[in-house]
């Protein structure tokens, strides 16, 4: 238990972890993106810029030579713009002229186009990105363009809104972490609280159904509270069973001890002869019980290699056929009524034929003197079910007695009179559910539908 | 000659039973209360049958009767059981039993069993090529299908004829009601209903209507018997 424990609350830290992870990271690539866009940004309207200066030098240049590019540069300089660059520098990178570092550490690049670094060591230029090209005016070389201290600005402002929202989403990602942890806490909880009541002994606890819920611990509930149903119901029958058992075989056995002790007394040989059958037929009665009785509880775990495929007419065919004679002696018209082109069954057949062979004799036990049974084939209607039913004309059972006819040992009171040993219908219907189906109780208006309903 | 009948059986009790029951129906009966003894007897091949119970201790019976049959002799072997739900039945004729007994049994069912094995493999091939069988005055033509009585016709259902040629194969034998149940309608549990009597008194009527002397006679708390002596 203590594992279990300690596995939950590992999980649970593991959820909060993963979810905080999660936050970072989204706001992690939200910023570098971010980042990015404004960096490329910036970068064009300096390129932009520089271009359209550089033109402007040069066709001054070409005009009027260095001294007017000089004037020109001297103008610019004058102007307002702190991050202009223009200088005119000579093959070793030396300034001659113009706004900018008297050094470039920059190798004076051979072709044209737009750069972006820093320029110089000396201040105020270390450090400071610079978007800039490099022209050639005859001997000497005209560099412009303009330095990035806006974007570095921005960058500063990016930095300090990064480290925000990693504060932030750090924030957000342990609340949210917490919040799913305990969540996902609260609802394993719920299902290892049953799991342990269940452990204790106590199978009546269930998680509950969430409303509306589709999720994974919804499902996890639903398929706990249905396992745990089946459960219980076997344990429920298992007890049933072992109490009804007791109390049942009693009688049988009650019986058979009395005739024993009749049969001991009896000296008139041909009488003693009667009293030793009566003994035999008891007997058998007690061993057809046992044997239903295993045949019940082997059919909850019977494995799908015993089926065969098998058309349901041929089934209520031959069951038909192996019954209409004993109908007939009994005073009892039974007819077989299969719908054309129903597709074959996989199933069982000798649990199958055995659990409508119950079924007939119950309906021949309860025909009562109307004497008509129809063992009947048939789709159900609008689904993808088949019914295997038996119907009878006899007295049928009232809706409110069919969960207790189909209880092993369920008898209802008016067929205690009747030999039998009440374990039929509980055989068919756990021969019903064997198949993935169930045993329907219905109303022949008079008399009883008794129908085996497996999917096709 | 004597037959021989080996039992394998650990119950003394049961085992006692059957020694007496089937010495008195005149088998010479040898038996062992473990698989490992039943093994080595069995294996000198001079039994004419193997009764043997599934769950022994030392070997089981169905292992013990592959371990016969891999030391290549074929006797016929009859398991005993109280594993009893269809499904175990058919699991034991699979594994390699002839004849498969639930327990608690009647001895009427057992002898008819034993007599019935004992008869398949004495004859192997009479049955196989026979067309036609013949009990008394009636005369049953497997080819056609068609059974006579006396120069007499008798119309049979398909079922019944089935039905009255496996009584004709163990003419004079007992047939219990579940060896028929198995052989004819291959059904491994009991049915409830009488549905067997039903079945043999339609067959009885259609056999004796009319004739003076019964042939298939009912023999008490067995099964039945087809033959011309009472």
């Amino acid at each position: 238990m203590n594992r279990t424990r300690a596995l939950r609350l590992s999980v649970t830290a593991r959820i909060a972890l993963l979810a905080i992870a999660l936050a970072m990271a989204t706001n992690l690539v939200l910023a570098a993106f971010l980042w990015q866009q404004i960096h490329s940004d910036a970068v064009e309207a300096v390129r932009r810029d520089t271009t359209e200066q550089s033109d402007a030098f040069l066709s001054v240049y070409r005009s009027g030579g260095m001294p007017a590019l000089i004037a020109a540069i001297d103008d610019a300089a004058r102007s307002s713009d702190t991050s202009l660059i223009a200088l005119v520098i000579d093959d070793t990178g030396r300034k001659r002229s113009g706004i900018g570092p008297d050094h470039l550490s920059i190798e004076t690049p051979r072709r044209d186009g737009f750069r972006v670094g820093a320029l110089g060591d000396e201040e105020p230029w270390a450090g400071q990105e610079a978007g800039y090209t490099v022209r050639r005016i005859g001997a000497y070389r005209l560099v412009s363009g303009h330095l990035m201290d806006d974007w570095q600005q921005e960058r500063r402002g990016i930095e300090r809104a990064l480290l925000l929202a990693t504060a932030l989403s750090l924030m957000f990602g342990i609340g949210g972490g917490l919040v799913v942890a305990r969540y996902v806490g609260r609802r394993l909880n719920a299902i290892a609280a049953v799991i342990e009541g269940v452990g204790q002994g106590d199978l009546t606890k269930r998680v509950g159904s969430v409303a509306g819920g589709g999720d994974a611990f919804d499902r996890l509930s639903i398929r706990l509270d249905a396992m745990l149903d089946k459960v219980e119901r076997l344990m429920g029958e298992l007890r049933i069973v072992t109490d009804s058992l007791a109390h049942d075989l009693r009688s049988p056995i009650a019986r058979l001890r009395a005739k024993t002790e009749t049969a001991i007394l009896v000296t008139d040989p041909v009488q003693r002869d009667v009293a030793l059958s009566g003994l035999l037929v008891e007997t058998d009665l007690v061993m057809r019980m046992l044997s239903t009785l295993l045949e019940i509880t082997r059919s909850q775990s019977v494995s799908r290699n015993r089926f065969t495929t098998i058309a349901p007419a041929a089934l209520i065919e031959e069951i038909a056929e192996l019954y209409e004679p004993v109908a007939e002696d009994a005073g009892i018209v039974l007819t077989a009524e299969v719908e054309p082109n129903l597709p074959d069954i996989v199933m069982h057949r000798e649990l199958m034929t055995q659990a409508i062979t119950n079924l007939i004799d119950n309906a021949l036990r309860h025909a009562g003197k109307s004497g008509q049974i129809t063992l009947r084939a048939a789709f159900v209607p609008g689904t993808n079910e088949i019914r295997l039913q038996v119907e009878d004309r006899g007295s049928g059972i009232a809706e409110a007695d069919r969960e207790q006819a189909l209880s092993r040992f369920g008898r209802l009171d008016s067929a205690r009179t009747i030999p039998g040993a009440g374990l039929g219908l509980s055989l068919v219907a756990a021969v019903a559910r064997l198949h993935g189906g169930r045993l329907e109780l219905g109303d022949n208006a008079p008399g009883l539908i008794a129908a085996i309903v497996v999917p096709r | 000659m004597t037959r021989k009948i080996l039992i394998v059986e650990d119950d003394t009790a049961t085992a006692a039973y059957l020694a007496k029951g089937l010495a008195e129906a005149g088998f010479a009966v040898e038996t062992c209360g473990d698989g490992r003894d039943g093994l080595f007897l069995a294996s000198e091949g001079i039994f004419d049958l193997i009764i043997a119970d599934r769950m022994l201790p030392g070997l089981d019976g169905l292992s013990m009767i592959n371990a016969v049959r891999a030391a290549g002799v074929s006797t016929p072997a009859l398991v005993l059981s109280a594993l009893a739900t269809v499904d175990d039945r058919v699991d034991g004729l699979h594994a390699g039993a002839d004849d498969y007994l639930v327990k608690p049994f009647s001895f009427a069912e057992l002898s008819a069993r034993v007599e019935a094995l004992l008869r398949r493999f004495e004859r192997p091939q009479a049955s196989a090529q026979t067309t036609r069988l013949g009990v008394g005055d009636l005369e049953i033509d497997l080819l056609a299908r068609t059974v006579v009585r006396q120069g007499r016709a008798i119309p049979l259902g398909a079922r019944e004829f089935n039905l009255l040629e496996y009584l004709a194969r163990h003419a004079g034998q007992v047939v219990t009601r579940t060896m028929m149940l198995e052989k004819i309608w291959n059904y491994h549990f009991d049915p409830g209903s009488n549905v067997v009597d039903v079945h043999i008194g339609r067959l009885r009527r259609k056999l004796e209507d009319g004739f003076a002397q019964p042939i298939l006679h009912t023999v008490r708390g067995a099964g039945y018997r087809l033959s011309l002596d009472a």
